[in-house]
């Protein structure tokens, strides 16, 4: 058998702050902007697009990520593969859109706690007075130099996506960033 | 450094974002019917002013589209975003 | 036992905390909340270290980040030392260390104080104009003599072992200054819930109305300095207020964009510091920012004005009224102003010694009266000619001055002293202002420089915006944040403020002496100890342009960047050329405000975080085998694997031979892959390669060269197509994000009709490359259920298979020429993916190769890399890439290009192979290349882009782009080297297996 090897992020903990690799699970690239392409979508999904930039949608455990006007990351432990074979051929092979498994082109950390901001804005220039009072919203932005995007799906709870590539010198620079709280 | 208003992700910091040169300079439809001066119109020409200057912006670090400002070169103040393949916005 | 000059008391130092130190390796006493300055006084000591030219000795003068002189070396000669350290900013600590600078051997006897009395001979541009020639001698003698010479503290030679942070900050308004106009601002600015932040560079607010205790200065009558002491209680509970205090505004760019050192531990013995942060670099987006940096004390510039104890008025006072240290026993005023009265009364009521000289005839202010009243002796219409006191200031010379002010008269007075305190007026620090791009105007009546026109929204109040007395900062600050906030009231808007008003003033730039100019000493950058001589040298000489004078002359261009010295420059100009002061305009202040150090900038972005390091799924199977990496891009791609101590030519060397002769394995998961679908994919290929896409079966691959609109080469690799409306492009490592962004452009912009959608997935796949005639072999292993026979799966072609159930993509593609199979994993599985290659390639003795072997092996087959053989001048032409360019096609990128006059001229640089006369003599890469060595000037015909020993051929090849140099096949070239010429024959740019049997084989 093949082995699953991640890079090395495990649980750390500091003042008001716990850091997690979330375990790999199904992510997909959503590319399109016809009526049909929503249509489908939501039956396949349960879960409508969000068209108001920055937020996501969130129903049982698939989340819905607005990435640009035409693109969307969906996530979630109950995305299972025939969930995905259902939308490949139902949107990609019926050229609706587009359907682009990320999975592991994407990393996902959890940040929790009262100082997950704190961290952020040591790297990030993103301003983060508003994102952090409110629930379901997403920003795609750098933090220390490395694309990422943020899902506030909580209070003080932050899911971090992060290109595989990068994400053992990113998950190093949080851990030393969270060590000077 | 200063803040881009992304017409689709709102105002953000210039980092995120990188520039693209002067707008409104179409890619000629028929290339091959050009004269070489006419394409090189195309090619090299551009204004590069001290002063009001439109130009193309691309959020490569966020929604990754591309999109025109309107920016006074001489102090970086922008008076305006739009979308692609809108008209300029008239003062 | 020195005397203590400490003797009075003050609410200001915790007096039960008394802290040792030592200074120039002499231990010292002080108290908690002491600068170095301060403690040092009250020990006696006013001489702190040799000026910068002159070595002439120098004494504090200031009180503040303006001082010029008193910079010292802290924390003896470890890693921890840090020089230009000015002693009026840093607080004392527990065996803080702290020496003076530029003398030796000590600031006592300074050998280099004979340039003091040579300075006739040394005037301004000194240097420029003696060491012109012999040229030769600049870098073996000038240089390294005057470095000595000169030249302030001492850098640290040991890496800087402390922790600096970076931290960004947004809110709704940035004060930056917790003076007096600074705190009723923040205080009116929360109020309104505006999310604030103060920041001060001291340990305390309250700038200078702190210390205020004249019964003059009234608000809501209390004494000044109470009733903003209960302010100062007051807005320490105010909810979305931060005050960052020992916080220095460092930079204001455009769009509020400021930067702030905040300094954590400087003030801290080195015991209490370890591991802990020393300074954060704040990077603060303020939606609003209202500026109330305050002013500073001019000084007045006179024959010898800067001996030690020679201070500014207003320093004197914070020292007595602040610190309870007095600066002298015998003092002495020198004014052209007011302001300077209040130091004179604070001295007289605490009983010492005070006399003033005024340039003035007399003053009606009430301070003066107070000051007459208390029996303090002033000579009016007088100015000082002359200072004497070699280590501190002994005694002046003052004379009357005529009525017009140019000229002194009468007789010298003599008058002996122990300090001078000196007052010119004030300058509004407008630093940060015009950091910000804000434009000035001048204010003739008391000849300053203040805040005009802004693009950015700020505000400056206070001092710094020209308001100098108390009711006028009180009323104006009120009145500019309640317009600049929108508010109709604040809890500030019925204070009732009782102040002295200045009243008349006099400002000449350069006083009047009875000797002539070139006779005397007047400085004005006492930092880089230039003169107002040096001022009127330089334009004697013809400089006009303050930028030209700063530099000849070097006025302004310490460490201090003259915060002290840039006004009178100006004003001796201005009346020199006879022009306008406002007309003249200002030198650039540019950021930093006060020097940062080079720990706070980069932050934590050392060691480790130097640079951002992106890795492979396959990245510590690679360091577990003790590869070498290279850096391409961001990324870390394995090099070589050396075994036991092989040097990188024998492991190269074995790797390539390996690959040839049975199996190689490279990691080629750094590829871009980019993920393309929609019904108009084919024609988006068509448009964006030169060559032909709609006819690609499915399940096919094909090579592909992207060219800028220019017709040059941009970036290549293999797209395949894996279905009818999908198909994964690959590009170079380092091309990957550009391409993706350029092929968006393109989509977003030129063909928003064409149905395209595009995703990178380039950590989606992990690929292992395995190449060499026993490839097919392992992949067999791997994969039992495809039939790999070249019926079934030809070269350039593409299967998806599962390895345990997992699905991987196969690509037969060859960047080797061997034959050749890319495995393309999801990125989890990509070490185990390897691994599995490994154990089953064992038995064909499977070789893993690095990208130095890569390079060789695709060199001997003439295979190019973007951005090694090409540089961006290159055509598909040049490199003899004809047969992939369609003649077919409308149009594609760059087509149009390539039909310009310039790209089809026949002489063009071009791609051909280079053979060394001698096969084992390998060429260096970036070498040129030229036909006639005696020739002048010698020709260059073109540089060598690859070159390497090819183990397979068993000679040395090389890879170079020549002038018409696929007409020179054949002909000899020479590649002059620095101790031989390399004689060369042009050759075919593929040294191996030209007829491509070795890809079937």
């Amino acid at each position: 058998m093949l082995n699953i090897n991640y890079p090395k992020i495990e649980k750390k903990e500091f003042p008001n702050l716990q850091l997690n690799l979330v375990e790999p699970i199904i992510k997909l690239n959503l590319r399109g902007k016809s009526r049909e392409f929503f249509t489908k979508i939501g039956k396949i999904l349960s879960i409508m697009l969000p068209t108001e930039a920055n937020s996501s949608a969130t129903i049982k455990n698939i989340s819905a990520l607005w990435l640009s006007p035409d693109e969307w990351m969906v996530y979630g432990r109950d995305i299972d593969k025939n969930l995905k074979l259902s939308l490949d051929s139902e949107i990609s092979k019926l050229n609706l859109g587009s359907v682009t498994d990320v999975s592991d082109q994407w990393v996902l950390i959890n940040l929790k706690g009262k100082n997950v901001f704190e961290v952020l804005s040591k790297g990030s220039p993103f301003d983060f007075n508003k994102f952090k009072n409110t629930n379901n919203v997403v920003v795609q932005t750098l933090l220390n130099h490395i694309d990422v995007i943020l899902h506030h799906n909580d209070t003080n709870n932050v899911n971090l996506f992060v290109r595989k590539s990068f994400s053992e010198h990113l998950w190093l620079w949080i851990n030393d960033s969270s060590s000077f709280l | 450094m200063f803040i881009i208003t992304c017409p689709f992700c709102g105002e953000r910091d210039q980092s995120e974002f990188s520039a693209g040169g002067e707008a409104h300079i179409v890619r000629p439809k028929q290339p091959t019917e050009l004269s070489d001066d006419e394409w090189a119109d195309f090619l090299f020409m551009r204004k590069n002013i001290k002063g009001v200057q439109f130009e193309r912006w691309n959020h490569a670090h966020g929604c990754r589209k591309w999109f025109n400002v309107i920016r006074d070169t001489s102090n970086d103040k922008i008076h305006a975003v739009y979308k692609m393949g809108e008209k300029p916005p008239t003062k | 036992m020195s005397e203590n000059f400490r003797s009075l008391e003050t609410k200001f130092l915790d007096k039960t905390n008394r802290i040792s130190f030592k200074y120039n390796g002499k231990k010292y006493y002080g108290y908690k909340g002491d600068t170095l300055a301060s403690a040092l006084l009250s020990n006696g000591i006013h001489l702190i270290g040799r000026s910068f030219k002159y070595h002439r000795p120098r004494g504090i003068m200031t009180c503040g980040s303006e001082e010029p002189n008193a910079i010292v070396q802290i924390g003896g000669t470890g890693s921890f030392t840090e020089p230009n350290v000015r002693a009026t900013e840093q607080e004392i600590y527990e065996g803080l260390e702290a020496s003076s600078q530029n003398c030796w051997p000590s600031v006592e006897f300074d050998v280099g104080g004979i340039n003091n009395f040579i300075s006739p001979v040394i005037p301004a541009g000194f240097y420029y104009k003696t060491f012109m020639w012999p040229k030769k001698l600049w870098y073996s003698l000038y240089e390294p003599a005057i470095r000595m010479s000169a030249g302030l503290g001492k850098s640290p030679t040991q890496p800087d072992p402390e922790l600096y942070d970076h931290n960004h900050l947004h809110c709704d308004v940035l004060v930056v200054g917790g003076g007096i106009s600074g705190i009723i601002a923040a205080s009116i600015s929360s109020d309104n819930g505006n999310n604030t932040v103060l920041i001060d560079d001291k340990n305390s607010l309250g700038g200078s109305t702190i210390f205020q205790d004249d019964e003059n200065f009234k608000i809501n009558d209390e004494i000044s300095s109470v009733w903003l002491n209960n302010q100062i209680k007051k807005i320490k509970n105010k909810k979305n207020l931060i005050i960052k205090h020992r916080t220095s505004l460092a930079a204001y760019h455009s769009y509020n964009y400021l930067l702030a050192r905040e300094n954590l531990a400087d003030h801290k013995s080195l015991n209490e510091r370890s591991n802990k942060l020393r300074q954060r670099l704040w990077k603060i987006r303020a939606k609003k920012v209202i500026l109330a940096t305050g002013a500073i004390e001019r000084p007045l510039i006179f024959n010898n004005n800067d001996r030690p104890g020679v201070m500014l008025a207003n320093s004197v006072k914070k020292y007595i009224d602040y610190f309870g240290v007095r600066c002298g026993n015998k003092n002495i005023i020198f004014t052209n102003n007011d302001s300077a009265y209040e130091t004179a009364i604070s001295l007289n009521k605490k009983g010492i010694n005070v006399s003033i000289v005024d340039i003035r005839n007399n003053s009606s202010s009430i301070l003066v009266k107070n000051a007459k009243d208390a029996g303090i002796k002033i000579y009016w219409n007088h100015t000082v000619v002359n200072t004497a006191g070699y280590r501190r200031i002994k005694s002046i010379q003052i004379m009357k001055m005529s009525e017009d002010g140019t000229n002194v008269i009468d007789s010298k007075i003599n008058l002996v002293c122990d300090n001078l305190s000196i007052s010119g007026g004030w300058t509004p620090m407008v630093h940060l202002f015009t950091q910000s791009g804000g434009k000035l105007k001048f204010r003739d009546s008391d000849q300053v420089f203040l805040p005009n026109v802004t693009t950015s929204d700020q505000i400056s109040i206070g001092s710094c915006n020209g308001d100098f007395e108390l009711d006028d900062v009180i009323k104006n600050t009120i009145s500019e944040c309640k317009n600049f906030l929108s508010l109709s009231l604040t809890d500030f808007d019925l204070l009732k403020v009782n102040c002295p008003k200045q009243k008349e003033s006099k400002n000449i730039w350069l006083l009047p002496n009875d000797k002539p100019l070139g006779k005397t000493k007047p400085f004005l950058d006492f930092q880089n100890d230039s003169t107002a001589k040096d001022i009127k040298l330089a334009m004697r000489e013809g400089f006009r342009s303050i930028e030209h004078v700063k530099r000849y002359t070097t006025t302004g261009m310490g460490t201090d960047q003259g915060k002290l010295a840039n006004m009178h420059a100006l004003g001796i100009i201005s009346e020199t050329a006879g022009v306008k002061m406002g007309t003249l305009g200002t030198t650039t202040f540019r950021p930093p405000y006060t020097p940062l150090t080079f720990g706070t900038i980069v932050g934590r972005n050392v060691g480790t975080f130097f640079d951002i390091a992106r890795k492979t799924p396959m990245h510590a199977w690679h360091e577990n085998r003790k590869a070498k990496f290279e850096n391409v891009g961001q990324w870390k791609r394995a090099w070589y694997y050396p075994m036991d101590d092989e040097s990188i030519h024998q492991a190269v060397q074995r790797e390539s031979k390996a690959a040839r002769e049975s199996a190689g394995i490279l990691d080629a998961s750094t590829l871009g892959k980019i993920d393309i679908k929609g019904t108009d994919a084919s024609e988006f290929l068509n448009r964006v390669y030169t060559n032909a896409w709609s006819k690609l079966g499915i399940g096919k691959c094909r090579y592909g060269l992207m060219l800028n609109e220019d017709g040059m080469v941009y970036d290549d690799g293999v797209t395949t197509r894996l279905d009818e409306n999908h198909y994964v492009m690959t590009t170079t490592t380092g091309g990957a994000a550009n391409v993706l962004s350029k092929l968006e452009d393109y989509l977003q912009t030129e063909w928003p009709e064409l149905d395209v959608w595009l995703t990178s997935v380039t950590d989606q796949y992990a690929t292992a490359s395995v190449c060499g005639p026993n490839s097919k072999n392992i992949l067999k292993k791997l994969f039992p259920k495809v039939e790999f026979n070249d019926e079934n799966f030809p070269h350039m072609s593409f299967k998806n298979a599962e390895l345990d159930g997992i699905n991987c993509r196969i690509m037969r593609i060859s960047f080797t020429g061997e034959h050749s199979y890319e495995i393309n994993i999801e990125s989890k599985y990509g070490k185990s993916l390897w691994e599995k290659c490994m154990d089953e390639g064992k038995e064909f003795n499977i070789t893993p190769y690095g990208t130095e072997t890569m390079h060789l092996l695709r060199a001997e087959k003439g295979f190019i890399i973007v951005g090694q053989d090409t540089d961006g001048t290159m055509t598909p032409i040049d490199l003899q890439m004809d047969w992939i360019v369609s003649k077919k096609k409308y149009d594609f990128i760059g087509k149009r290009s390539l039909y310009r006059s310039d790209t089809m001229r026949e002489d063009r640089k071009q791609l051909v192979g280079l053979l060394t006369d001698n096969p084992n003599e390998v060429l260096e890469e970036g070498a040129q290349i030229v036909q006639d060595e005696k020739k002048q000037p010698i020709e260059m015909l073109g540089h060598v882009t690859s070159s390497y020993f090819s183990p397979n051929l068993n000679k040395s090849i090389a890879l170079a782009v020549i002038k018409n140099g696929k007409k020179l096949k054949g002909q000899k070239l020479l590649v002059p080297m620095k101790d031989k010429t390399i004689k060369v024959t042009v050759s075919d740019y593929i040294f191996f297996d030209s007829k491509n049997e070795r890809l079937n084989a």
